[in-house]
């Protein structure tokens, strides 16, 4: 189980040319066992919210305060370490390193953290289990479907047990079947504590959100 | 995790990462393949002509010293025990005067020069064992043997007073004691007087010939220094001094341009691997891997690239002189050479790695 977090934006500004901002004094909340859905047009800025809810990047203005604390304008190795240690990220692409099998891809972040790789390759073999990629374990990533490279993405982000899951179109690729078990997945992770933050165009995900936030 | 763990952990990524790739693998181990051969089948073969060429000058006559003292000038063999005292040198032996020898079993026949010989490093001459009869016992050189009718060094030689010697064993004359051939020596014990009339002293290096042979003198102990002739190789230890720091010079100003133009080669074509990567760097970076965790894996994966690298080019240089009939540097300028190719291989992806470590996460994701 993890830790009960809390992630707040407030007053995020930011905007790749300063002179243009893209987001621009935006605030929430994000409370543990919630699943929050991000909404709105194309070029609104839903992706940038969530990398610099991720610390990936850092706003010009505002704070993104972990348990109260602004993780945002903290040291680069120090935002490293907490992407590491309390983030779990699904890339809208997946984001999967083409030279390395399935397997290698999900416990890529053990090395990250620090933690011990029997651990990490055996959590790895019930995630894949659980998302139905098992058989794909020994496969490069040019080998699988879409919609599997999206769930293997997914059991990367389970991999740590994150405290705050951030999921950029995680649906995008999948068939019904295939989202609704990313949806449970997000679900249960909430249910573990987790702060869950999902951007979507995905009317049926937004649905099943417990929060909707339009940008 | 422990630092030993996390090392280890961050050396099997990398090692992961080069199987991965095999091309951005093989391309950097042929580099430095290629920049370890390159310099191996140059400045090595430099390095190996130099080495010839100061072996051939280099034997023990450019670091010789010989003292030759007529009968009444009082040189005796207690000279060798004031000399164990001086510095520098290499090897001692005092030569008593030259007595002809003949065959026993030939009391007629050819007549060579026998000398008392008084030294503690004998196996220099190619004599291990001590004498069976101390004081009385002989060695020739094949030119004596061949001039005593004694091939197979059996048998014994009798000089004109009729004291007789038996023959032990063939010596090997070093180049420094080829002005005494034919050579037939009768080594005797430290304790035994005698006088001496050629005194060989071999220096240390070719540098301390002028400097030893001036403490020589100072502890011949003899009566009258006139009677006394001094010749050094100093000036062809000059020489060779000279030949070999010029040949020095040459080679590593060779070593070192060839070693800056493939570095530069190296680095620019890692930067661009490492460029085509960028995706991959973008997303560790998105995961949590720190800018240092992302230098540590590229120099460690390069680095272990390069190893590989240099011990095939410095197999393939070996193999190539070889076949050219050139000489071999020695093992210490192959080690050398392969380990700053590795080294260079390493530094050169320092820029590449950091360039890697900088970029921004998000950018490289969203690049298409």
């Amino acid at each position: 189980m993890v830790d009960t977090i809390r992630l707040a934006a407030q007053d995020i500004t930011f905007g790749y040319v300063p002179t243009v901002p893209i987001l621009s004094g935006w605030s929430a909340d994000f409370r543990a066992g919630e699943v929050v859905a991000i909404t709105g047009p194309s070029g609104r800025g839903k992706s940038t919210l969530l990398y610099v809810l991720g610390l990936m990047l850092e706003p010009t203005a505002g704070q993104v305060n972990i348990n109260g604390t602004d993780a945002a304008h903290r040291r680069d190795v120090d935002r490293a370490n907490l992407r590491a240690h309390q983030y779990g990220f699904v890339f809208q692409d997946a984001a999967l390193d083409a030279t390395r099998t399935v397997l290698d891809n999900i416990i890529e972040t053990t090395l990250y953290r620090g933690t011990p790789r029997r651990l990490a390759i055996r959590r790895a073999h019930e995630l894949m289990d659980q998302f139905g990629v098992a058989l794909r374990a020994g496969a490069k990533p040019g080998q699988v479907s879409g919609g599997q490279a999206q769930r293997i993405a997914l059991c990367r982000a389970l991999l740590n047990d994150p405290q705050i899951l951030l999921a950029d179109e995680p649906t995008g690729n999948l068939d019904p079947a295939s989202s609704d078990l990313v949806v449970e997945a997000l679900h249960a992770q909430a249910h573990r504590g987790a702060a869950v933050i999902v951007v979507t165009h995905d009317p049926a995900l937004v649905a099943r959100c417990d929060r909707r936030l339009e940008l | 995790m422990s630092a030993l763990r996390r090392w280890v952990a961050v050396v099997r990524e990398a090692l992961a990462t080069a199987w991965a790739q095999p091309v951005a693998s093989v391309v950097t181990i042929v580099m430095v393949a290629g920049m370890c051969a390159t310099v191996l089948l140059t400045t090595g073969r430099t390095v190996g002509a130099e080495q010839a060429v100061l072996g051939s000058i280099d034997s023990e006559g450019t670091r010789s010293i010989v003292i030759r003292a007529e009968p009444d000038a009082g040189l005796d063999a207690t000279v060798l025990g004031r000399l164990a005292h001086i510095d520098g040198i290499q090897w001692a032996g005092a030569f008593g005067g030259a007595q002809d020898v003949t065959n026993i079993e030939f009391p007629g026949a050819t007549k060579i020069p026998l000398r008392l010989v008084w030294s503690s490093q004998l196996d220099h001459l190619g004599i291990t064992a001590l004498p069976p009869v101390a004081n009385a016992s002989v060695w020739a050189s094949p030119a004596a043997l061949a001039g005593l009718g004694m091939p197979d060094a059996v048998g014994g030689v009798v000089d004109g007073s009729g004291l007789d010697f038996a023959v032990t064993g063939q010596l090997t004359t070093p180049d420094f004691l080829a002005f005494l051939e034919p050579l037939t020596i009768a080594p005797q014990t430290a304790d035994t007087p005698g006088t001496v009339s050629v005194l060989v002293i071999i220096a240390e290096r070719p540098d301390l010939v002028a400097p030893v042979a001036e403490a020589v003198q100072s502890v011949l102990g003899v009566t009258d220094l006139t009677k006394v002739t001094l010749t050094t190789s100093e000036n062809l230890a000059t020489l060779r001094g000279m030949v070999e720091g010029q040949l020095d010079s040459f080679g590593r100003s060779l070593v070192v341009v060839i070693f800056a133009l493939t570095a530069v080669l190296v680095a620019a074509i890692l930067y661009g691997l490492v460029m085509l990567r960028r995706k991959d760097f973008g997303r560790r970076r998105a995961l949590g891997a720190s800018q240092t965790l992302i230098i540590a894996l590229l120099l460690t994966q390069t680095g272990a690239l390069a190893l590989v690298g240099a011990t095939i080019g410095s197999i393939a240089a070996g193999i190539g002189l070889a076949a050219s009939g050139d000489p071999l540097p020695g093992w210490d300028f192959v080690g050398a050479v392969a380990l700053l190719s590795t080294t260079i291989g390493v530094i050169a992806a320092l820029l590449p790695a950091l360039a890697a470590a900088r970029r921004d996460p998000l950018k490289e994701l969203r690049v298409p």
